[in-house]
Order: structure tokens, then C-alpha cells, then sequence
């Protein structure tokens, strides 16, 4: 690298750091029911040691944006315990709330922070869960987000997805326009962190399973083409870069291939090709547009998008290739598939009357159900643990917004960034 | 010279027909196997970027990575010629179609004409499409849209070799905002050196 990259990269550097703090996604719920949520007392932790963090208020927001729990709004309680050993229940139940969230950070060793936190279940005044953790001051924020997933999984016997992350990328507007980012923020929105900036577009960001990696598309060199990047290290491979399209980049379960468009041969098709390099295996072969593929969770089929029938519908057809089978047929326009993670739905783009959508096909009975009000949604990406689809849609002005609905489409959400066009979100896996 | 044309015409509209879909890049030799794209693509697969260390406990906060580069160069150091710079480079598409219209071939012609007379001049076709839709079904859609221009100007006599695609998408719209007027501006191929 050369002196004036590494004076550029220094510059990119500052600026990446100014800009990032007035960059925050701030979150909207724009659509709860919330009877069908259990009430929970979230109490602030008490604070021996100074904190830029409020850990219960994390733990509340995340909690709230499941859809399954309406906390207590911060300044109604009426008492302020630390610990459950402090806890009349009696008093608690007259608030009616059915679960009770408490805990203190105090000074740990070298500098560390001790952090307790218990649940109990207020009517039967049993206690749940208590867990202590030594953390670096810095980590607070992150140790909420576990809380939050151990406290959800005790309460509702599933898996939390809130220590977990979203890729996603911007465009700067207005000043700055033409200026493209690839971030990586945590599920709330908070601490967004750029991966890669560019002065030409990145596409179609794709998580390996271990989280460490992101498969994208770049424009770099007026070349399309796809990148794997290491994100803690940064360190970054060209692994397509063929004349054409090499589009839609998306890892097989076991991290190991990409499923991807090319269109060297000619026209878009499907491919399979080796991480590491090596030849690529073509799926498909049929003068159509064919893009968009995702491997099912068991590694055994990839569903695609084609329009070998007219309009764009989903496709599905054996990893190993094979002759593609039809997966919708409502609606005229079925695009751009996310599977969930046991496999059973594909969260999809999917157009009525000129409006788009975003839908879930259930494979197990070929029925499609509407999530979202719809206009320009698009991108849709699963949780992890399936609950949640998070997508990109288009606010008044044309700039694009994140949203996340539950899967039921009872719970809505929109996350924004204020500056910028946000588009492409890509939900990690668990530990990524 | 105009027998010439009308059987480039007819050519042409054999083409169309027949399809643009399926027609394959006449430069095997230029394909690369995954192999080689690594070191190809002009070092990027060896540079190392800082990476961002997003989780608690990591010694830096935000650090971020960029590779600045210079576009709109004429491949080769080639110069505009008066009459490729001012003339219209542009070829407008109706909704979900990759149809060239009749009304743009002599502006393909004109482009056709300097490549044939430069056969060291290089064109890029960049392929666009509107918002509407997904972005990599867009991307295909521009990749059409861009290999059907390629097909007039191979029809016109240019050689293959100094043609190549580009497909953007929607992700560069020549203007914003979400009208029909805007729309019909964004679907679009540009010819450019």
C-alpha cells in the first residue's frame, strides 16, 4: 500500500469515526398489540460504578420490540430493588405484572464491572433465573443483549435473537451523495460500524454461518463483482469476477460454497462455487432470469428467482442441479427469497396491484400470507431464531428505512438512520 | 453502403427475436476461472483493510476501510472524438422490457461507427433499470437491457472484443424520485468510453 492509500485510509478513518455517533438508528414501533403481550417490570439495575449504559432500559426495548412483552414504563415503579432478597411480591402484584427484572452493577476486579441480574415470576414469587458476569466497563451494552436472550428463552422457551447483528448498507444523501457504505450494527440498531465505504455501489450483503464473514457484490474498478470479507479482521477476497453479472452472493449452511449469479455464460444463471476458490458448478441453464438464490437450511435445495414463466415467481431445485420445481403461484411478481431457519417459510417481495409487499410462503402447504402494508418493501432477511423478518422499505421522500415485522405481522417496527439511505439488511446468525 | 445496412437491420432483428438471453460473450480467453480472479482483480485480493472491531472488549472502537479510486477515464487513453462526445448516448427502455426501439439505432449507429474506426477504443454499456423490483432482479434486467445494445452494435459490425456489459441496476438512478417521468429517465443504457 502506498503512502497516499494510507493517508486516504487514515482520513476515512476520522471520518468514519465522527460520523458514526450522529449516525444512530433510532427505532419507531408502528404497529404492537399489546394484549397479547405479558406485562414485565424491568427495574433499573442500581449503580455502584459510573455507567453510560441503563442496562434495564436495553433489556425493556428489547424485550418490547419481540412483540411478546410490555414492560413497565420507566417511571412507574414504585419500588427500586437490586435484588430479589428486597422484594415484597405482594406489592408487585398489584402492578400486574407477570415477571420482575432485577439488578446492580458493582466495581469488579482490575477495573472490571460485576453485573447481577435475577428474574422471578411474580404470582408464584419463585425465582427464575440469576446470573453474575465480570465485564469490562465497554461491554455493558452487549451483556443487556445476552440478558435479554436469557431472560426471553426462560420466559417463552425459544431462542432470543437480540445478541445478534445486522449487516446493511447506505447511501449518503443530499452532501456526500454517491457515497456507499456496508455497516454491521447490533440487532437494536446501536453501535453501527462501517465495514466498507465506496464511491460505487455495494449489493446484496450475505453472512457466512460463523457470523465472521460477509459475502457482498462491489462495483469496484467498474467491475461487478463478489467479495468475501473477514469483519474483525477486514481482510477481503475476490472470489467472482467474471465479464457480466456476479450478483447475489448467499453461503450454503455449511460456509464452505457460495451460491451466486453469473451471467459469463451468456445469460443470469445459478451457480455454486468453493469459498476458497476452484471451479463453479452451473444450476441452471434456461434463457430466463434466473437470481436471487438461497440455500435451504439442510443443504440440500436452493430456491431461486426466475421469470421462466412470465413474471418473476420463486423456483426451487436440487443444490446438486436438477430440474427446477415451482414454488408460488399467488401474486405476479414472488422475489428475492429468505428461508427461516427451520426451513418451513420463505419471507419474500411479493407485488399485488402494483404495490410490493412483503410475504411468507409456508412450504409445507403452498400458502402466502402479507406482513407488511406494503410500497416499496423489499430485502426481507429472517432472525435467527425465526421470529422476526427484518426488511428495507421507502419513507415519504423516497428515502429508504429499515423495518422489522414479527412473523405473525402482528408486531411492526421501523429502524432509522438519519442521514442516510438505508437499504439490503441482512439479519446474522447466532454468535455472528 | 446502404445494402450494407439493410442487411445489418435484418440481422439485427433476427437477433432480437432470436432472443438476446442467450447469447454468450464471444472472449473465452478473457473468462477467468475462479482461480485467477483473486490475484486479477488488480490486487484487492491481497490488500488487508483494518478491520472493525464491534464487539466488547476489543481494544479500538469504530475503524473503517475505503479504496478511493478514479473513474471516467477513456480506456486505453483514448480521446473522445467531436463526434462521439456530442452526441446522445443514452438508449431509453419501456417498463420490464429490453427492447431497443427502432427510434435509437442511429444514435447505436453513430458509436458503432467510432468503434469501427477505432478498433483500439473500448465501450462500456452500462445497463439501468427503475426502482421497482428487487435489486438483483434489476440487475439482470439492466444486464439485459445492456446486452441488447451490445447486439446492435456487434449487428453494426463492432467487434465484441471492444464492447463490454455493465448492469447497475436501480442502484444508480440518473434522477430521483418516484414518478413515471423519473422512472421511464432511469431505465436506460449508457454508452460510455
Amino acid at each position: 500500500m502506498n503512502v497516499i492509500n494510507r493517508i486516504v485510509l487514515l482520513l476515512s478513518l476520522v471520518l468514519a469515526v465522527n460520523g458514526v455517533h450522529s449516525e444512530e438508528l433510532t427505532i419507531e414501533i408502528t404497529r404492537g398489540i399489546a394484549d397479547a403481550a405479558s406485562p414485565i417490570a424491568v427495574v433499573p439495575f442500581s449503580a455502584q460504578v459510573p455507567t453510560s449504559e441503563d442496562m434495564a432500559a436495553i433489556i425493556a426495548a428489547n424485550l418490547q420490540r419481540s412483540g411478546r412483552f410490555e414492560p413497565l414504563s420507566p417511571g412507574s415503579y414504585p419500588f427500586r430493588p437490586s435484588e430479589l432478597s428486597q422484594v415484597n411480591f405482594d406489592d408487585w402484584r398489584v402492578l400486574q405484572v407477570d415477571n420482575l427484572v432485577v439488578g446492580q452493577i458493582r466495581p469488579g476486579a482490575a477495573g472490571n464491572y460485576t453485573v447481577q441480574f435475577q428474574l422471578a415470576n411474580i404470582f408464584e414469587g419463585k425465582p427464575l433465573l440469576q446470573r453474575t458476569y465480570n465485564v469490562k466497563p465497554q461491554q455493558l451494552r452487549r451483556l443487556a443483549h445476552i440478558i435479554s436472550d436469557l431472560i426471553y428463552q426462560a420466559l417463552t422457551d425459544e431462542r432470543g435473537a437480540f445478541d445478534t447483528r445486522i449487516a446493511y448498507v447506505t447511501e449518503n444523501a443530499g452532501a456526500g451523495a454517491g457515497e456507499y457504505a456496508l455497516m454491521v450494527a447490533d440487532s437494536d440498531g446501536y453501535n453501527p460500524q462501517i465495514v466498507l465505504r465506496s464511491t460505487e455501489p455495494l449489493m446484496s450483503p450475505s453472512w457466512s454461518p460463523d457470523g465472521n464473514r460477509l459475502a457482498y457484490v462491489s462495483f469496484e474498478n467498474r467491475q461487478m463483482q463478489i467479495v468475501v470479507q473477514d469483519v474483525f479482521s477486514g481482510s477481503r477476497r475476490v472470489v467472482a469476477a467474471y465479464p457480466g453479472i456476479n450478483g447475489a452472493p448467499s453461503w450454503s449452511p455449511d460456509g464452505r460454497r457460495l451460491t451466486m449469479v453469473l451471467s459469463r455464460d451468456g445469460n443470469p444463471e445459478i451457480y455454486v462455487a468453493s469459498v476458497a476458490g476452484g471451479g463453479v458448478l452451473r444450476l441452471t441453464n434456461n434463457s430466463a432470469i434466473d437470481t436471487e438464490p438461497v440455500w435451504t437450511p439442510d443443504g440440500s435445495n436452493i430456491i431461486f428467482t426466475s421469470d421462466r414463466g412470465g413474471g418473476p415467481q420463486l423456483y426451487q431445485v436440487s443444490a446438486a442441479g436438477g430440474q427446477p420445481k415451482r414454488l408460488t403461484f399467488e401474486g405476479d411478481y414472488n422475489a428475492r427469497p429468505s428461508v427461516s431457519p427451520d426451513g418451513r417459510y420463505v419471507a419474500m417481495v411479493h407485488r399485488r396491484a402494483g404495490v410490493f409487499y412483503i410475504a411468507v410462503l409456508d412450504r409445507q402447504n403452498g400458502q402466502i400470507r402479507v406482513l407488511t402494508e406494503g410500497g416499496l418493501d423489499e430485502s426481507p432477511s429472517f432472525a435467527p431464531n425465526g421470529r422476526m423478518v427484518i426488511y428495507a422499505t421507502s419513507q415519504r421522500g423516497g428515502r429508504g428505512v429499515l423495518a422489522a415485522v414479527s412473523v405473525d405481522g402482528r408486531v411492526r417496527q421501523r429502524l432509522q438512520l438519519r442521514s442516510s439511505d438505508v437499504r439490503e439488511p441482512a439479519w446474522s446468525p447466532f454468535g455472528g | 453502403m446502404n445494402s450494407v445496412f439493410k442487411i445489418c437491420f435484418i440481422m439485427l432483428l433476427g437477433l432480437l427475436l432470436s432472443s438476446c438471453a442467450s447469447t454468450a460473450y464471444d472472449t473465452p480467453a478473457e473468462t477467468p476461472d475462479a482461480g485467477q480472479t483473486a490475484t486479477q482483480s488488480q490486487g484487492l485480493g491481497q490488500d488487508q483493510y483494518p478491520g472493525t472491531g464491534y464487539y466488547p472488549g476489543s481494544a479500538t472502537g469504530t475503524e473503517a476501510s475505503s479504496y478511493p479510486y478514479q473513474s471516467g477515464t477513456v480506456p486505453g487513453g483514448q480521446p473522445l472524438s467531436g463526434a462521439v462526445a456530442s452526441s446522445d448516448r443514452v438508449i431509453y427502455f419501456a417498463f420490464d422490457s429490453f427492447e431497443v426501439s427502432p427510434e435509437y439505432w442511429p444514435t447505436i449507429e453513430v458509436q458503432a461507427r467510432y468503434l469501427i474506426e477505432n478498433p483500439s477504443a473500448a465501450t462500456v454499456l452500462e445497463g439501468h433499470a427503475d426502482e421497482r423490483g428487487t435489486r438483483e432482479y434489476n440487475i439482470a434486467l439492466g444486464e439485459r437491457r445492456a446486452e441488447a445494445v451490445r447486439q446492435v452494435m456487434i449487428a453494426y459490425g463492432v467487434s465484441p472484443q471492444q464492447v463490454r456489459t455493465l448492469s447497475y441496476g436501480e442502484e444508480r438512478p440518473a434522477v430521483d424520485g418516484s414518478s413515471e417521468s423519473s422512472y421511464a429517465q432511469n431505465r436506460r443504457v449508457e454508452i460510455v468510453y
